[in-house]
């Protein structure tokens, strides 16, 4: 049990992040972040540190939560409440971004961070569209009006650049 | 479809963004692919990258405490998930009750069968998946062979290094391990000419009869390594040893 709240610890601030910037409203942020530490616990077994980190392991785990509840709220909710939750709730995360776990980041953020901003902006954004929001390559390329094809190259490249990054930081 | 064309599906299944009918001729392929499984992997590895950017939010104190709670009580803590999965089975229960209640037990039992045969499947996969990798290694014609030794605080442990150069790879198989604590973690090193520092090769558990073995990937090849070791370090791995009590090591002469 200690080891699992030492990973709660180290890794809580980093997933709660994600599942605010996709989910966008702390009430469902920290549901999906409970979920997702309990998936975890229940599912320990399944994770390996030869094929992946054990942060790459929660995002996963997360990510794919956070999406779910996501397309979730889209089908049933109406959008423009929705709209207006996120923005007071972007805000107020923003404050607390400028804290303590601003001033302490690692070497490797600030490595993850060259990674991304190497990226041009049209694929960084198409990935974002897809990993954040849960879109599709159509999805994406009706909201960008943007050719499929184009898309789906944009993706392709961009994830190229970024495993070969990976491959850098860990030879 | 050419290795290329799935390793072009796998990097936009990473994000999500494969169709669902490109994602499931992927997982079909990856169950017979080893090269592809691995690019996947690290795809989807390299996706993290993007949530890693973000600026840490500390979320609130008080849901620390749920969360231990909900990981105590055997995983309760599924939140409004399990609430909204119980309204729905409920509902499909009342649905049921026209054509006779018993269909909704057996569904029920059917869904936790299925959900159990599935984590079974993962599992096993998995196993196939390292037992496949390790054959290969040992196999290899150029696969070469190094000894580590027990050190002081263990001398009758030993482990066997096989380094196959061509696919950057290695496994390690440890024998006589004492058994680590569950705070504790076994943390293999490699000790690079090129850098003043050991670099982890990963992490694992020893077995209650002192065996373990790890598979090591993308090895840097292309600089030379001096000598591998072992540490026991806190749970899940540290950055850097916090202890130079090696339970085995060795020259790579």
């Amino acid at each position: 049990m200690h080891a699992f709240e030492a990973l709660y610890d180290r890794h809580s601030s980093a997933i709660y992040a994600l599942l605010l910037r996709i989910l966008g409203n702390a009430d469902d942020a920290q549901e999906v972040l409970q979920e997702t530490f309990v998936k975890a616990w229940t599912n320990a077994r399944s994770f390996d540190a030869v094929r992946g980190s054990e942060i790459a392991w929660l995002i996963a785990i997360a990510r794919s939560r956070g999406i779910d509840r996501l397309r979730s709220r889209r089908i049933r909710s109406d959008r423009e409440n929705d709209a207006g939750r996120e923005e007071s709730v972007r805000s107020t995360f923003v404050v607390h971004a400028t804290g303590i776990e601003k001033a302490i980041e690692s070497e490797e953020r600030i490595a993850v961070r060259s990674a991304l901003t190497a990226l041009p902006e049209a694929q960084r954004h198409a990935l974002e569209l897809a990993y954040f929001e849960g879109l599709s390559q159509s999805e994406i390329a009706a909201r960008l009006g943007e050719p499929l094809g184009t898309i789906k190259t944009r993706i392709q490249l961009g994830m190229k650049k970024l495993r070969e990054r990976l491959q850098a930081f860990h030879p | 479809m050419t290795h290329e064309d799935f390793e072009t599906i796998a990097a936009l299944d990473a994000v999500g963004a494969a169709t669902a009918e490109e994602a499931a001729e992927l997982r079909r392929h990856l169950g017979e692919c080893i090269p592809c499984r691995r690019a996947m992997q690290e795809y989807a590895e390299a996706a993290t990258l993007l949530a890693r950017d973000l600026d840490p939010v500390a979320p609130p104190a008080e849901l620390r405490a749920s969360v231990m709670d909900g990981v105590r009580s055997g995983g309760t803590g599924e939140g409004n998930n399990v609430t909204r999965m119980t309204w729905l089975a409920a509902a499909a229960a009342v649905l049921f009750a026209v054509v006779g209640l018993w269909q909704a037990s057996n569904v029920r039992r059917l869904n936790d069968d299925n959900e159990h045969l599935l984590k079974e499947r993962l599992m096993l996969r998995q196993q196939a998946d390292t037992l496949s990798a390790e054959l290969e290694a040992l196999a290899a014609h150029d696969t070469r062979q190094i000894a580590l030794t027990g050190q002081v605080i263990a001398p009758s442990a030993s482990a066997k290094v096989f380094l196959e150069p061509s696919r950057k790879r290695a496994v390690v198989f440890f024998h006589n391990l004492p058994v680590n604590g569950q705070d504790k973690s076994y943390q293999l090193w490699l000790i690079r000419a090129d850098q003043p520092k050991p670099v982890s090769a990963g992490v694992f558990d020893a077995g209650k009869n002192g065996r373990a073995s790890i598979s090591i990937e993308n090895l840097p090849i292309s600089t030379e390594i001096k000598g591998l070791a072992v540490t026991l370090e806190p749970r899940g791995g540290v950055q850097q040893p916090t202890n130079t009590d090696f339970i085995v090591s060795g020259n790579v002469s």
